[in-house]
């Protein structure tokens, strides 16, 4: 009935819109969009009827429901493609992941796939064209106006019914994480998405220092803690190392530049953090942030800092670190250390990275505030959207990955290829950690599971315990761990849909004035006299009121 | 992406006078024209005969209307989101109104003047330096007398064109480095090492200069076409009466293709605005924001990475009004001057 439904609204406004679909792409999106969102609202209280009403029969049948289903249904499914995957594979269903994932449930699935680094764009030209994937693995919380007002807007199901109805592994694992549950609902209470949930503490630290392990030993020097000895190390690997640019990170990527750990060493960091009167601050518009600022720019001048900060790709970073143009970056455990171990060690097989802590200003002092994600990084969530053809065969596809069965496959892939059940531990096969065609442990990972990146389900600890084959990176989690930046994150929270296009309209552009002002500090094109004009205008730009709604919003989570 | 951003700019003007089909539309006109003066009778009887006379020319030129009304003039009523607060779920016409507060918001960012300065100067600068160049470069090649060198010389100024701009992009971003090439050949002549490209002093000159370099050779072709027009009758009489190959230039060769050299900035102009955001987002950084940000690559930043279309709409509206307004003073200011003009 439901998909009677939905299917047949669906044709009719493409037949409303029939004359403008094949001439231009907007007149056509906007048609078909527009077809009419009375039926829309219609269909999504039909929809929960339905839901109703099948769940009633479901309760009756639920204990003789089996995967894999018994379906012909073929279903889309929208998502960006891993850098991991799209290395050896064109789509996810033709990763060995893919096909099982199918083949264990028994739907069909067909991928589509933006092309690379487009998918934000991507994702907007799909929303205005108003023909909709079934399922869409998105950033959900990113969805301009917040999750909520996708919902509201008809892009995506309300799940609430529906986990109820077809979701019995979902369901349970919610009910026993109520501190998850909590994040992964809007205020209003509804759920929106099959999030993606770090299962394990340990797995929300992934960014941090690493230097060069062999030049500290031929330096005859420590592992640098506070800020001073940072700039000692920087300048030995400058001057006796010969490193050009003793520390490059790729600057131009957001979620590493927002996890500077030396701004965190001044008690701040790049965007919201939570204070310890537990309300939301706006880090830039601190002193913290000049003195952070002050340092880069000083060791920007020193030569400290690469020199081209503002134009590093990872291509270059990666050149820079193994060859020993550089010593010292930021960077994740796995993606970064490991894979410039791995390349680096070929050729100097003295070659080493190490873990630092996140510095300090005084020695001995215990790190506050660093980088930590939350359990649900608001990253590979997967939500029905209203254009889904079969939503039962949608939510059983999906809630398979948070059962115990879809758990392994999601984590380790297929038992006795990719692993091997050893005293009850699931160990990775040599298929995957020395792959016969020479793929790297990233790139044979990303073929047979998804735990190594993210997706709709809950990621395994014991993953990356396998993973990281390097000491040094097994260290990692203990050393970037040892803060306490859980105090400090801001929880998953949203401003209500009224609130949202301010908030987002304000902060677009308070973002955009204060990367281009911050590179300008460092790179010294502007005096750091000018850092209080700087906050002046960031206030001018609607700040307060941007905290503000933030700070609103997390009273709302708090009462959630 | 393409075709979104094109439609919503509205630049219906502007297409339909860089086809070359507008050559055919005006021929129609001009035929029409000669009718119109023929006789007194009312518009509906004029056109009726009009139309019987030249059937063929009316339906040599109906696939190209036809083509403009639905791919240029029908998606123009998606420019009314401008005007509304744009929800896909609701469509164009149920989105609420708004008046003009797009464009209040536009006319009051922080960034507004920033945009129009460098939107305007990026393509003033590309005017001024990058029209001229191939007209220079087909005036040496027509100078050229050894055929094998013409053509390779051609075959070489021609092939950048023909690059993909991320790939020249990611080539001018590595030159750029302070390890790049340009930066080798500065110490070279005893010079510093800087990062080039995180300079707002040198982005203009790296983007006009690079796109000079793209696309000088497939500028000059229709120049080099017209040059091969000229009459060498002209030529033998001036260097009989002693005109040397300078005087020749001035005096026969340019007035000579004069009139593709106007038409060709008349179409300029009328782009003049229209810069494209695919080159600018593959080379700015925030560090050259303030000399980098153009009208397009923020809307491209507004509209589709942050989903607010309505606004992204406003200021591509507004950018295709100031190029349409360009594009008529041109064509009068030419009619003036020249005679050369497009309608």
């Amino acid at each position: 009935m439901l998909r009677g439904i939905t299917r047949r609204d669906f044709m009719k406004g493409m037949a409303i819109s029939g004359a403008a679909v094949g001439s231009a792409g907007l007149l056509a999106a906007c048609g078909s969009s527009t077809s009419d969102s009375g039926s829309q609202e219609s269909q999504t209280q039909n929809s929960s009827e339905t839901q109703a009403s099948s769940s009633e029969e479901q309760t009756a049948s639920a204990s003789e429901f089996t995967y894999p289903m018994d379906t012909d249904v073929t279903l889309t499914y929208w998502c960006e493609l891993n850098n991991n995957v799209s290395a050896n594979f064109a789509s996810l269903g033709d990763t060995p992941f893919g096909q099982q994932w199918q083949e264990e449930t028994g739907v069909t699935i067909e991928f589509q796939h933006p092309p690379a680094n487009q998918g934000s764009e991507q994702f907007s030209l799909l929303l205005a064209d108003g023909d909709l994937p079934d399922m869409m693995e998105y950033a959900w919380m990113s969805f301009s106006g917040g999750p909520e007002k996708a919902i509201q807007d008809g892009v995506i199901y309300e799940l609430t019914d529906i986990i109820n109805a077809y979701c019995p592994n979902l369901k349970a694992y919610l009910e026993e994480n109520p501190d998850i549950d909590k994040m992964v609902k809007t205020d209003e209470g509804h759920y929106y998405c099959f999030p993606f949930i770090r299962g394990d503490e340990r797995l929300c630290n992934t960014i941090g220092l690493m230097l060069r392990q062999d030049w500290l030993e031929e330096l005859n020097m420590e592992v640098p803690t506070t800020i001073d000895e940072w700039h000692d190390v920087l300048v030995a690997f400058r001057d006796e190392m010969g490193a050009e640019s003793p520390f490059s990170w790729e600057y131009t990527m957001g979620s590493l530049t927002d996890a500077n750990p030396f701004a965190y060493a001044y008690g701040t960091c790049r965007g919201f953090y939570l204070g310890e009167d537990g309300t939301v601050h706006y880090g830039p518009a601190e002193e913290g942030f000049k003195q952070y600022l002050e340092l880069f720019n000083q060791w920007y001048a020193e030569k400290l800092l690469d020199q081209d900060l503002a134009t590093l790709a990872l291509d270059q970073v990666s050149a820079k670190i193994t060859s020993g143009k550089a010593g010292a970056a930021i960077g994740w455990a796995g993606s970064r250390m490991g894979t410039w171990l791995n390349a680096a060690i070929q050729t100097n097989p003295d070659y080493m990275l190490v873990c630092a802590p996140y510095p300090t200003i005084n020695k001995g002092d215990t790190p506050q505030m660093g980088q930590i994600d939350n359990r649900y990084p608001n990253q590979g969530c997967v939500a029905i959207t209203t254009s889904c053809k079969d939503v039962e065969a949608a939510a059983r596809l999906l809630d398979y990955a948070y059962s115990d069965a879809g758990h392994m496959l999601f984590n380790f892939g297929i038992e006795g290829e990719s692993y091997e059940m050893i005293d009850d531990y699931p160990t990775y096969t040599d298929l995957v950690m020395d792959n016969p065609e020479g793929w790297s442990v990233a790139q044979s990972l990303s073929a047979y599971i998804r735990g190594n990146y993210n997706g709709p389900f809950v990621q395994d600890i014991r993953y990356l315990e396998q993973y990281y084959t390097y000491e040094t990176q097994k260290e990692s989690a203990e050393i970037w761990g040892a803060t306490n930046a859980s105090k400090y994150k801001v929880p998953p929270i949203t401003p209500t849909t009224d609130e949202s296009k301010e908030y987002s309209t304000i902060m677009s552009e308070i973002n955009t004035y204060r990367d281009e002002m911050s590179l300008k500090f460092i790179l010294g094109d502007e005096s750091l006299d000018n850092f209080d004009k700087f906050v002046e205008t960031l206030y001018d730009l609607g700040l307060e009121r941007a905290l503000e709604i933030q700070n609103a919003a997390l009273d709302r989570y708090n009462a959630r | 992406m393409q075709r979104w951003i094109v439609i919503t700019r509205v630049n219906v003007t502007l297409k339909l006078v860089t086809s070359e089909t507008a050559v055919l539309v005006s021929e129609v006109c001009f035929h029409r024209r000669e009718g119109f003066h023929m006789n007194n009778k009312t518009f509906i009887q004029r056109a009726k005969k009009d139309l019987r006379r030249n059937r063929a020319l009316y339906l040599l030129v109906l696939p190209v209307v036809i083509f403009y009304i639905v791919f240029h003039y029908a998606p123009m009523y998606g420019a009314i989101i401008a005007f509304k607060d744009y929800t896909p779920s609701l469509g164009v016409m149920k989105s609420p109104w708004v008046g003009l507060s797009n464009f209040t918001r536009f006319f009051n960012s922080p960034y507004f003047f920033r945009l129009i300065r460098n939107t305007l100067l990026l393509s003033i600068y590309n005017l001024i330096f990058g029209f001229p160049a191939p007209i220079i470069l087909a005036l040496l090649l027509n100078e050229v007398r050894n055929t094998k060198f013409k053509s390779l010389t051609q075959t070489i100024t021609y092939l950048p064109h023909f690059i993909s701009m991320v790939v020249v992009a990611g080539m001018i971003t590595n030159f750029c480095m302070s390890s790049g090439l340009f930066n080798d050949i500065i110490v070279f002549f005893g010079g510093e090492r800087s990062p080039l490209l995180q300079n707002p002093n040198l982005y203009r000159l790296i983007y006009v200069a690079s796109g000079i370099w793209q696309e000088v050779g497939w500028g000059s072709i229709i120049y080099l076409s017209a040059l091969s027009g000229v009459d060498a009758q002209l030529y033998e009489a001036a260097s009989i009466d002693g005109a040397g190959k300078w005087k020749q230039m001035i005096h026969i060769t340019l007035p000579g293709i004069s009139p593709t050299i106007i038409t060709m900035l008349i179409l300029k102009m009328g782009s003049l605005m229209s810069l494209g955001y695919e080159k600018t987002i593959l080379l700015y950084n925030d560090a050259t924001l303030e000399t980098a940000d153009i009208i397009s690559s923020y809307v491209y930043r507004v509209g589709l990475l942050e989903q607010n279309w309505s606004y992204s709409t406003a200021i591509g509206l507004f950018n295709s009004v100031i190029n349409c307004t360009l594009l008529i003073i041109t064509n009068q200011l030419s009619k003036k001057i020249s005679d050369t003009s497009l309608w």
